[in-house]
């Protein structure tokens, strides 16, 4: 029979051709269809590094599994293979490597995240509220309540999320960002839209029938745009009078 | 006559007599002027209900002639094991463990086809945009098809192919406790029929974690759902530690802990986490269950509870629960490599540490479900961690697999398809894994397909493709006869392929946004969910022809004989079937499990008396 190691050698080569052509395959690609925030753009690379990672694990086992089945059928052999119990290199590097890998993942996956909380200040305050099955947003320096959220392009803004009756769950793909609604239990976050325009946000926890059709649009817009539009939206207590629409 | 014999006619009756007390005492009640509601209804004629479907079937006969004073006839007693070959003995409190191994088995794989049908109608919903069954139907019945295949994963390879083999495989006559055993499985029927009928209950459309409030708003469907599950955890509880102590105390002489299967390895831990985690989830459920019927309110806000305890509670069951359903599957698994390379089990002594280190683990990592639940903000780091370093036991599962097959002698026999459709799925699991333990990528992926489309591979990855490996496997031994090879691989490229057209386009909609638990979605995700569907049907019929191999075979199948596929582990040394009592005589041990390649491929293991 063919001696071990060039068995060993014929597949390590396949999988290092495949890795590398894999990975560069994946590298640089985007996975987040739309990104609209700086919190999406570092969920984006995050994604990106993931996969060129995920590349040679999933090639390693793959030729491992195609080499054996083609090459180590038994084809009417009735004996046993050779007697091994285990390979001590072959396990320490294995365990090596998976440590490794998991502990480097772990530190850029806490510097991810820690990136995307980032300083808990914000130029711009937006109080979500919940119920089934419908969002609110009320903008508390100009008194406004709205069905759609307006927020400034390029600032800091913070979200305090709200339920009224079950758990909900702020979501705007394109931002990246997503955030239960908790009865009884404010919950907030953190973002900073890069890109103007119009965006649709849903609720993604199940939330009773109506959740499928909980959705809600989302304007990106700037400054004086968004403090126009405020400025024309009727203040819900006062009279009003406040402005003519 | 009948029905002063304990069996399932006097078990209805008991059951029907346990419903009528407890409506008839509570309308009673009513009358009187008390304001009773329909939570309570349900809840005492269940708990009656179950406790005269006990005594009817005979589960607690012994106990009662005991504390009566009486003889206990051991007539009677070995009557409970019948004669081999009997079917009646499948329908009713028999002892045997090769019995309720069946009776396991048969019942999971009946609860696997009702929740593959409502995986049907879901598909058929989803299979164009737009509604066809309706919104509250869709989550009714995506509910009912999640609780039902937990209760599968659950319950099939450990009660069934568990409680068949690990007493042989020890060599052991039964069980520690075989009244228990029987107990055990006796408690299944009747929650399993709650949550079937749960439709004409109302429903219940919060999914199978059952979050409140939802689940505090939700109709009589949802409180059914709520008993049927704690009394599936009571049922655990009892068969991890009858399981435990088989193992620990019922080995023959020789069968040292390092010389056990791998399979009765990943058993004992998966009991151990049963034992351990199953009761946080009946605590939370029974409090769920208080807060609809009682009047409290551990997770009512807006008296003062809180609703993110209960997703604590719930995921610190949930989490290990997944490995509940994931190690048996794995040990099925590493359990039929060495038999078709014809190696050793490579690295079993790591592979017997990863269990245990997955089974530790596994408790400290439930929070991952939640890194948009708005709890601690600090807990997201340890938890990523955690959930990160529990990868490196579950590579090593891997690692023995691979290592085993590496230079071997394939044999490709059905259930050595399985596992390469094993390794397959459960790397794809595993590698999604990742994305959703750690946090950034998480945030955006958490309640989207890709969550359904990760743990599908690695629930139906690891525990269906293993039960299947496995059923083929011990199907010789288990009914005496052979399977069809030819309708084996039929099912087996039919059903992974179907699997595969299935769920890796979901990754794909949940990345594109697509969320998980909607009855309807964007037209741009049309061509895909059809496709999605027209793959789900092909599952479904693939598994029939499964069920035609297994009942057909079972009948005309071709005689196994004690060892067909030439393996070294102690089931393989008795007759297929076993004996009533497995051995004549108690093996003794003097080898590991798995020498092959040794003195002309001999079994090296104990030498059952023949």
């Amino acid at each position: 029979m063919t001696n071990p190691q060039r068995h060993l050698w014929i597949a390590a080569a396949a999988w290092a051709v495949l890795s590398i052509v894999g990975s560069l395959l994946v590298a640089g690609i985007q996975i987040i269809p739309v990104i609209a925030s700086r919190e999406a753009e570092i969920e984006n690379s995050a994604f990106v590094l993931l996969t060129v990672l995920s590349v040679p694990v999933l090639m390693f086992v793959v030729v491992g599994l195609a080499y054996s089945a083609i090459r180590f059928r038994a084809n009417g052999d009735e004996t046993d293979g050779p007697p091994v119990h285990g390979n001590r290199a072959f396990q320490s590097i294995w365990l090596g490597i998976s440590f490794a890998l998991v502990i480097g993942l772990f530190g850029y996956g806490a510097v991810g995240l820690v990136d995307i909380r980032g300083a808990q200040s914000a130029d711009f305050e937006v109080q979500v509220r919940s119920e089934q099955w419908a969002w609110h947003f009320e903008y508390p320096t100009a008194g406004v309540v709205s069905k759609e959220l307006h927020i400034p392009v390029g600032e800091r803004v913070h979200l305090v999320i709200n339920s009224d009756d079950v758990i909900h769950s702020f979501w705007v793909p394109a931002f990246g960002v997503k955030q239960d609604a908790v009865p009884g239990r404010p919950t907030q976050i953190y973002l900073t839209a890069t890109v103007a325009g119009t965006y649709p946000g849903l609720c993604a926890e199940l939330c009773g029938f109506g959740h499928t059709d909980m959705h809600m649009t989302v304007v990106v817009s700037d400054r004086a745009a968004l403090e126009t539009w405020l400025s024309e939206q009727p203040t819900p207590s006062a009279n009003p009078s406040g402005s003519p629409s | 006559m009948r029905v002063m014999k304990p069996g399932l006619l006097r078990a209805v009756i008991g059951a029907a007599i346990g419903i009528g007390v407890g409506v008839g005492s509570l309308t009673l009640a009513t009358g009187a002027g008390l304001i009773i509601e329909g939570g309570q209804f349900l809840g005492l004629a269940y708990l009656l209900a179950l406790i005269g479907f006990l005594f009817g079937i005979g589960a607690f006969r012994f106990w009662v002639t005991w504390a009566a004073g009486r003889e206990v006839d051991a007539a009677e007693e070995h009557a409970a094991h019948g004669t081999a070959g009997d079917w009646r003995r499948y329908f009713r409190f028999t002892t045997d463990h090769k019995v309720i191994g069946v009776q396991y088995l048969v019942t999971a794989f009946l609860l696997f086809m009702t929740a593959g049908t409502f995986a049907m109608l879901m598909r058929y919903e989803l299979a164009q945009p737009g509604l066809a069954l309706g919104k509250e139907a869709y989550n009714e019945i995506m509910s009912t098809h999640g609780a039902m295949m937990i209760t599968v994963a659950l319950i099939s390879i450990i009660g069934g192919l568990g409680n068949f083999l690990v007493p042989i495989m020890i060599g052991a006559r039964d069980m520690a406790f075989p009244k228990t055993n029987a107990l055990s499985y006796w408690l299944l029927p009747l929650p399993i029929l709650l949550v079937a009928i749960n439709p004409l209950l109302g429903g219940f459309d919060s999914g199978w974690t059952a979050y409140p409030p939802l689940s505090q708003q939700a109709n009589l469907g949802q409180q059914a759902y709520l008993m049927a599950f704690v009394t599936v955890g009571i049922s655990s509880i009892l068969s991890a530690i009858n399981f435990l102590v088989t193992v620990f105390r019922m080995r023959a002489p020789g069968m040292s802990l390092m010389r056990m299967p791998i399979f009765v390895w990943a058993l004992t831990v998966t009991a151990t986490l049963m034992l351990v985690a199953t009761s946080v989830v009946a605590g939370a459920f029974t409090m769920l269950t208080f807060d609809r019927v009682l009047g409290t309110s551990f997770f009512r806000p807006s008296r003062g509870g809180d609703v993110i305890l209960f997703e604590h509670l719930f995921w610190f069951y949930s989490h290990p629960a997944v490995y509940i359903m994931g190690l048996p599957g794995l040990g099925a698994i590493l359990e039929v490599v060495p038999a078709f390379a014809r190696k050793p089990l490579f690295a079993y002594p790591l592979a017997v540490l990863s269990f245990i280190s997955i089974g530790v683990l596994s408790f400290m990592v439930w929070a991952h479900h939640m890194f948009v639940s708005g709890m601690a903000e600090f807990f997201h780091i340890p938890i990523m961690l955690t959930t990160e370093l529990i990868s490196v036991p579950t590579g090593i599962v891997f690692l023995a697999a691979l290592g085993t097959i590496w230079m071997g002698r394939l044999h490709f026999k059905t259930p050595m398809l399985w596992v390469f459709g094993f390794i397959w799925a459960f790397l794809i699991g595993g590698i999604t894994g990742v994305y959703l333990a750690d946090v950034p990528t998480d945030i955006t992926l958490s309640d989207t397909y890709f969550v359904v489309a990760h743990f599908h591979y690695t629930i139906v990855g690891g525990t269906i493709f293993g039960l299947f490996a496995g059923t083929y496997y011990w199907y010789p031994k288990i009914t005496g006869r052979m399977y069809s090879e030819r309708l084996g691989k039929l099912h087996f490229w039919w059903f992974t392929l179907a699997f595969n057209a299935t769920f890796l386009p979901m990754f794909w909609l949940g990345i594109e946004g697509m969320r998980r638990r909607v009855a309807d979605y964007p037209s741009q995700f049309g061509g895909l969910n059809l496709f999605i569907s027209v793959a789900a049907f092909n599952i479904f019929l693939s598994v029939a022809v499964f069920a035609f191999n297994m009942v057909w075979s079972w009948r005309r199948g071709e005689r196994a004989v004690a060892n067909p596929w030439r393996a070294h582990t102690l089931e393989w040394q008795v007759s297929s079937p076993p004996p009533i009592q497995n051995f004549d005589q108690i093996p003794t041990v003097s080898a590991g499990p798995y020498e092959f390649g040794g003195s002309a491929g001999a079994p090296a293991e104990g030498r059952a008396a023949p």
